[in-house]
């Protein structure tokens, strides 16, 4: 049977939609204060559990190995070191960037998890992994309690 | 809740706990545009529609009527062997009287959604609407005929068929 073949993208005849979605994410509970000792005190939290001796950052209520509560909070210390890394070339919605950025799951030396985020003040060419980094919040007044309350991280010279 | 139940546990956020700031929130609007590339197929089946024509394939193979319009078919896997013009006239398959839109509205009045069997198409249905006739009227095994938008109005879709009515 005859079909004209597409060659071009452009000869498409797409129909068009769109879904209308709008979120409202709440942190929860330990979430809630992580975020609130970030913006209001400008420190990291992590929360330990004894018995598993673990530090979670981001902390949570509950282990998730014993399953205890988790009542004991302690700061992590803002320095810590690129775990793995990628530069991405696109933004969430998949454009291209005029600028690459470089985003990183930071951890912290004894702690449980990490951070995502992205690294500044450094050249692609330039990121290791385990490289030393350390947190740029954003000014106080600028905080509004979120992860991008944080600016990133930047790598510490030794 | 129930008598057993009084309240649930944890920690419950209201709506006021948002609109008055009392918690921390982030928002999220994700741009869900998309663009459905109709393909040769069903391509063409739109814009037949547009000239108030239904059009379909047929595989020799299956001998059978594929409606919408594909290029292969999905039984044999074949490439379909000819296009062909289909009678904007059918028979009711099944229906639904329904008091709720496609938006999970309530409606006053009720519409009846059928399955519509395309005559000539050897038993074939699209769903689609029928109208003009009181809705605990229509029955299965009815003769109905397309009723088409007039030409400028059609847009190459499935809507470009108003509604189905009794013959």
């Amino acid at each position: 049977m005859p079909v004209d073949k597409v060659t071009q993208v452009g000869q498409t005849k797409p129909l068009h939609g769109e879904i209308p979605v709008y979120a409202q994410y709440t942190f929860g509970i330990a979430g809630e204060r992580f975020f609130r000792e970030i913006k209001d005190k400008g420190r990291l939290m992590g929360a330990r559990c004894a018995s598993c001796d673990l530090l979670y950052v981001p902390p949570r209520m509950y282990c998730e190995r014993c399953f205890g509560e988790l009542s004991q909070w302690l700061e992590v210390p803002s320095r810590g070191f690129a775990h793995t890394f990628t530069i991405s070339h696109v933004d969430l919605d998949g454009n291209r960037l005029r600028e690459p950025i470089v985003v990183a799951m930071v951890k912290f030396e004894g702690v449980y998890g990490g951070i995502v985020h992205r690294l500044g003040g450094i050249g692609r060419d330039e990121v290791r992994v385990g490289m030393p980094v350390e947190m740029v919040l954003k000014p106080k007044a600028k905080r509004i309690g979120s992860i991008l309350d944080i600016d990133f991280f930047r790598p510490v010279l030794e | 809740m129930s008598e057993k139940i009084k309240a649930w546990p944890g920690t419950p956020l209201s709506e006021k706990d948002i609109r008055e700031k009392r918690i921390l929130v982030t928002e999220w609007q994700p741009n869900l545009k998309y663009a459905w590339d109709t393909g040769a197929g069903y391509g063409r089946y739109f814009a037949e529609l547009k000239k108030g024509k239904i059009v379909g394939t047929k595989c020799n193979k299956c001998r059978r009527i594929l409606l919408p319009a594909r290029v292969f078919c999905e039984w044999c896997f074949r490439t379909v062997d000819e296009w062909v013009y289909l009678k904007d006239t059918g028979t009711v398959n099944t229906f639904s009287v329904a008091y709720t839109g496609t938006a999970a509205e309530r409606l006053k009045e009720p519409r009846t959604p059928a399955l519509i069997e395309i005559d000539g198409s050897d038993g074939v249905a699209i769903m689609h609407l029928i109208s003009d006739v009181d809705p605990w009227k229509v029955k299965i095994g009815m003769r109905v005929k397309a009723v088409w938008k007039p030409r400028q109005r059609r847009e190459g879709a499935i809507t470009d068929i108003e509604y189905w009515k009794p013959i």
